[in-house]
C-alpha cells in the first residue's frame, strides 16, 4: 500500500514515515502543501495523512484541491488544533478521518487500515473470502479456519489483492504501490511472491484465488463475503 | 461582563427633560401671572388715586366758606348729589370739625373724621382705604391753606373700590384663561420636541437592539454630530471586540499547534524506544502517561481560554445546518457503524454566543454518542427565549447514576483525568458554566445516556 505523508515539522515527518514504513507500507512524504499536491496529482495512492497547519497550502485547501481533482484515495488528517472548527472543517473538505497530535502510531496504523479497506468497500477488519480471511488488524491469514505463515511482502501482495477483488492489477501497479520508488523492480520478483501465495492460499489447486490474465496482471477472483 | 440593569424610569431622559421643562414652566408662568397682577393692581390703584385727586380738586375749586361752614354749589360730578351713590365729599377744619358732607354722604356712617391728620402739611394729600360695613371705601385728604380765612381745612373725597374690584377680578379671569391656554399649548409643543430631540437617541436604541438580535453588524443610519462621536465608538469597539477574540482563537490555535507537535515527537519517539533496552517497559508507560497527562491539560486549557460568553453583541448561530455538518462530519468517521441519526431541530432555532463554542460542546457529545452508541443517535434543540437547549440521546451503556454527578464536576477532571479517558465532557461542563448554562446526564429511552446543556 503506498501512502502519502504531509507534515511540516520534519522529526515528526521522519518518524511517522519510518513507522508506517515498519508496518510494510510504502512511503512517499512531503513538507508542504505544493509539493504533497504534486505528488497526489502525479502518483497513485491508496491513502494520504495530511496535517492541517501546513505552509504554502494550507491543509484544508489542500484536501479540497485534490478533491477537485477527482482524487478519490482516503485521506487522514492530523491536527494539533483539537477543535471540533477543525475537524469538521477538514472532514467537509473531503478528508475521511482524523488523528490529534500527539498520536499513538498503532492508533494511526489502525485508523489507515479501516480507512483503505472502507474505501475497498469493506465494513469489517477483517477481508473475508470463501474459507479465506485476511485479519488487517493482526495482519493473519486464516485458510479454512488454520493460520497460514506469511511474509511482509506476501501480505502487502494478498492485501493489495484482496482490497481491489475481481479487478484486473498490473505488475506495474503492484509495483508502485508495494515497493520502495528506488527499490529493484523486477517482475520475476512478483511472479515467484504471487506462486509462493497460491501455494499458501490454494494447496490443493481447488479454488485458485489468483487469475493471471495474460499481458495485463493479476486479479484475486473469489467472491467476497461480508462485503 | 455586567449583568445587564434593568431600565430604571427614574433616570428616563425624556421623564427628566419633560418635569424639568413643566417645573420650569409652572415657576416662568407663576412669577409671570404674579408680576403681571401686581402691576395691573398698581395702575388700577394709580388711577383710583388720581381720579380722587380730581374729585378733591375739584371740590376745592368750588367750595366757598360762609358763616362758619362751606357753600359748595352744584358739582359736575352728579355722584356727589344722590344718596349713597358711591363717591362722598367731606370738608373738615383744623380741629377736625365737619363742615361739610356732600349730599350723597347723608346716610354714611363711619369715621370719616379720622381721615383729617393733624400732622399732614397744607398742599399734601394722603390716602388710603377705609373699610365699612360689606364695602371698601378708597380715600383721599387734602390740607389746603385758606388765605383769605387764615385758616387750613381738609378736604376728603371717598369713593367705593367695587369698580376697581370688579376690573382686577375681571382682568385675574382673563389672565388665568390666558395662562391655561399658554400652559396647554406651550406642554404640546415640549412633547413634540422632545420626541423630535430624542428620535436619534431611539434609533440607536432600535439599531442596538438590532445589532444584538443579529439582524445587523454595526450602525448604520446617521446619526446626528453630537452622537456620531459615540456611534463610531460603538461601531469601532464592536469590530475591534470580534477582531480580538478572533485574533486571541488563532494565536491559542497556533499555541496548540507549537505546543502539540513537539509532544507528537517524543510520543512517536518513545513507541520507537519500545523494546530498546535503555528503557524498561515501567519507563516507558510512566513517559508515555505523563505525555498524554500534559496533553491532555494542554488541550483542556487551551480550551478553557478559548471559550466564549453570551456577548451582547455576539450574532446569532443557526443551530440546525451546524449539526448536519457536524453529523455528517461523524457519520463519515464513524462509517463502519451506521449510525441512525435523528435530528430534532426547527430550522429557526438559534443560539447566541460563539459558534465555535456550540460546534465544541455539540462536537464533543455528539462524538461520545457515536463512540458507545450502537446503532441510534438523537439530537434534539430547542430555544426559549435566547436560551438554547440540546439534548443528545445515544442507545450505549449509558452513565451509572453514581458516576454522573462526578463527571459534571466543574474542572475536577482535567488534572485527575486518568490516561484514556477523554477531556470531551470537562470541555462541554466548563463552556457551557461560561454562558451561565447547565449540563445534565440522565437515561436515554433506549438506555443509553441523554446528555442535556442549557446555554443561559
Amino acid at each position: 500500500m503506498r501512502l502519502l505523508v504531509v507534515e511540516d515539522e520534519d522529526l515528526l515527518r521522519a518518524r511517522l514515515v519510518k513507522a508506517l514504513e515498519d508496518q510494510s507500507f510504502v512511503v512517499d512524504s512531503a513538507s508542504n502543501g505544493k509539493t504533497a499536491l504534486f505528488h497526489a496529482t502525479e502518483y497513485g495512492y491508496d491513502a494520504a495523512i495530511i496535517d492541517l497547519g501546513l505552509p504554502e497550502l494550507d491543509g484544508i485547501s489542500l484536501i479540497k484541491t485534490i478533491r477537485a481533482r477527482g482524487l478519490l484515495f482516503p485521506i487522514l488528517i492530523l491536527t494539533a488544533r483539537d477543535n471540533w472548527t477543525d475537524k469538521v472543517a477538514g472532514l467537509d473538505a473531503g478528508a475521511d478521518d482524523y488523528v490529534v497530535k500527539p498520536f499513538q502510531t498503532e492508533e494511526i496504523r489502525a485508523r489507515l487500515n479501516a480507512l483503505l479497506r472502507r474505501a475497498a468497500g469493506f465494513a469489517k477488519p477483517t477481508l473475508e473470502f470463501a474459507h479465506l480471511s485476511l485479519d488487517t488488524t493482526a495482519k493473519k491469514l486464516r485458510v479454512a479456519d488454520k493460520d497460514v505463515e506469511l511474509t511482509a511482502f506476501e501480505y502487502k501482495v494478498l492485501e493489495y489483492l484482496m482490497l481491489h477483488p475481481g479487478k484486473v492489477v498490473s505488475k506495474t501497479e503492484l509495483t508502485e504501490h508495494l515497493y520502495e520508488q528506488d527499490h529493484d523492480r523486477d517482475s520475476n520478483v512478483l511472479e515467484v511472491f504471487i506462486r509462493r501465495l497460491r501455494q499458501k492460499l490454494d494447496p490443493d489447486e481447488t479454488l485458485k484465488p489468483i487469475d493471471t490474465i495474460r499481458g495485463q496482471g493479476y486479479r484475486f477472483n473469489v467472491p467476497a463475503k461480508g462485503r | 461582563m455586567f449583568p445587564p440593569r434593568a431600565a430604571d424610569a427614574r433616570y428616563s431622559m425624556r421623564r427628566r427633560l419633560l418635569l424639568a421643562f413643566g417645573m420650569l414652566l409652572v415657576v416662568f408662568l407663576g412669577v409671570a401671572g404674579y408680576v403681571l397682577d401686581r402691576a395691573f393692581k398698581q395702575s388700577v390703584a394709580a388711577a383710583v388715586a388720581e381720579r380722587l385727586q380730581l374729585q378733591v380738586y375739584a371740590l376745592v375749586g368750588v367750595a366757598e366758606p360762609e358763616r362758619g361752614g362751606f357753600f359748595v354749589p352744584d358739582l359736575e360730578e352728579a355722584r356727589f348729589s344722590q344718596i349713597d351713590s358711591g363717591l362722598y365729599g367731606f370738608i373738615y377744619d383744623a380741629a377736625g370739625r365737619e363742615l361739610w358732607r356732600s349730599a350723597s354722604a347723608l346716610n354714611l356712617v363711619a369715621d370719616t373724621a379720622g381721615l383729617a391728620d393733624m400732622q399732614q402739611l397744607p398742599g399734601q394729600t394722603t390716602y388710603g382705604e377705609l373699610a365699612i360695613e360689606q364695602d371698601v371705601l378708597a380715600w383721599a385728604a387734602y390740607r389746603t391753606y385758606w388765605q383769605s380765612l387764615d385758616e387750613t381745612f381738609f378736604f376728603v373725597v371717598l369713593e367705593t373700590n367695587a369698580p376697581s374690584v370688579a376690573e382686577i377680578v375681571a382682568f385675574r379671569t382673563n389672565l388665568y384663561v390666558w395662562f391655561g391656554a399658554l400652559t396647554v399649548l406651550l406642554s404640546i409643543a415640549q412633547y413634540l420636541l422632545l420626541r423630535w430631540g430624542l428620535q436619534p437617541l431611539q434609533q440607536l436604541a432600535r439599531e442596538v437592539s438590532a445589532i444584538e438580535t443579529g439582524a445587523q453588524n454595526e450602525l448604520q443610519r446617521h446619526y446626528p454630530e453630537e452622537l456620531e462621536g459615540v456611534t463610531q465608538n460603538l461601531n469601532l469597539l464592536i469590530k475591534s471586540e470580534r477582531e480580538r477574540q478572533n485574533r486571541f482563537r488563532t494565536t491559542l490555535g497556533d499555541l496548540a499547534h507549537s505546543l502539540k507537535t513537539p509532544l507528537a515527537v517524543l510520543s512517536t519517539a518513545l513507541q520507537e524506544a519500545q523494546g530498546a533496552a535503555a528503557l524498561s517497559e515501567d519507563q516507558r508507560q510512566d513517559m508515555h502517561e505523563q505525555l498524554q497527562r500534559m496533553d491532555q491539560i494542554v488541550s483542556y486549557q487551551l480550551k478553557r481560554a478559548v471559550k466564549g460568553s453570551q456577548l451582547p453583541m455576539a450574532r446569532p448561530v443557526s443551530v440546525l445546518p451546524l449539526i448536519e455538518k457536524l453529523a455528517a462530519a461523524l457519520q463519515k468517521v464513524y462509517r463502519d457503524k451506521q449510525m441512525q441519526v435523528e435530528l430534532r431541530c426547527a430550522a429557526g432555532v438559534q443560539f447566541f454566543g460563539e459558534e465555535s463554542d456550540l460546534l465544541e460542546v455539540a462536537g464533543n457529545l455528539l462524538d461520545n454518542a457515536f463512540k458507545y452508541g450502537h446503532r441510534r443517535v438523537r439530537v434534539t434543540a430547542t430555544q426559549q427565549g435566547k436560551a438554547l437547549l440540546l439534548t443528545i440521546d445515544d442507545d450505549g451503556p449509558g452513565v451509572a447514576a453514581n458516576d454522573r454527578h462526578f463527571v459534571l464536576q466543574r474542572g475536577a477532571r482535567a488534572d485527575t483525568a486518568k490516561s484514556g479517558q477523554g477531556i470531551g465532557l470537562a470541555v462541554v461542563v466548563e463552556i457551557v458554566s461560561a454562558y451561565g448554562g447547565a449540563t445534565d446526564i440522565q437515561t436515554s429511552e433506549w438506555g443509553g445516556a441523554a446528555v442535556s446543556v442549557r446555554f443561559g
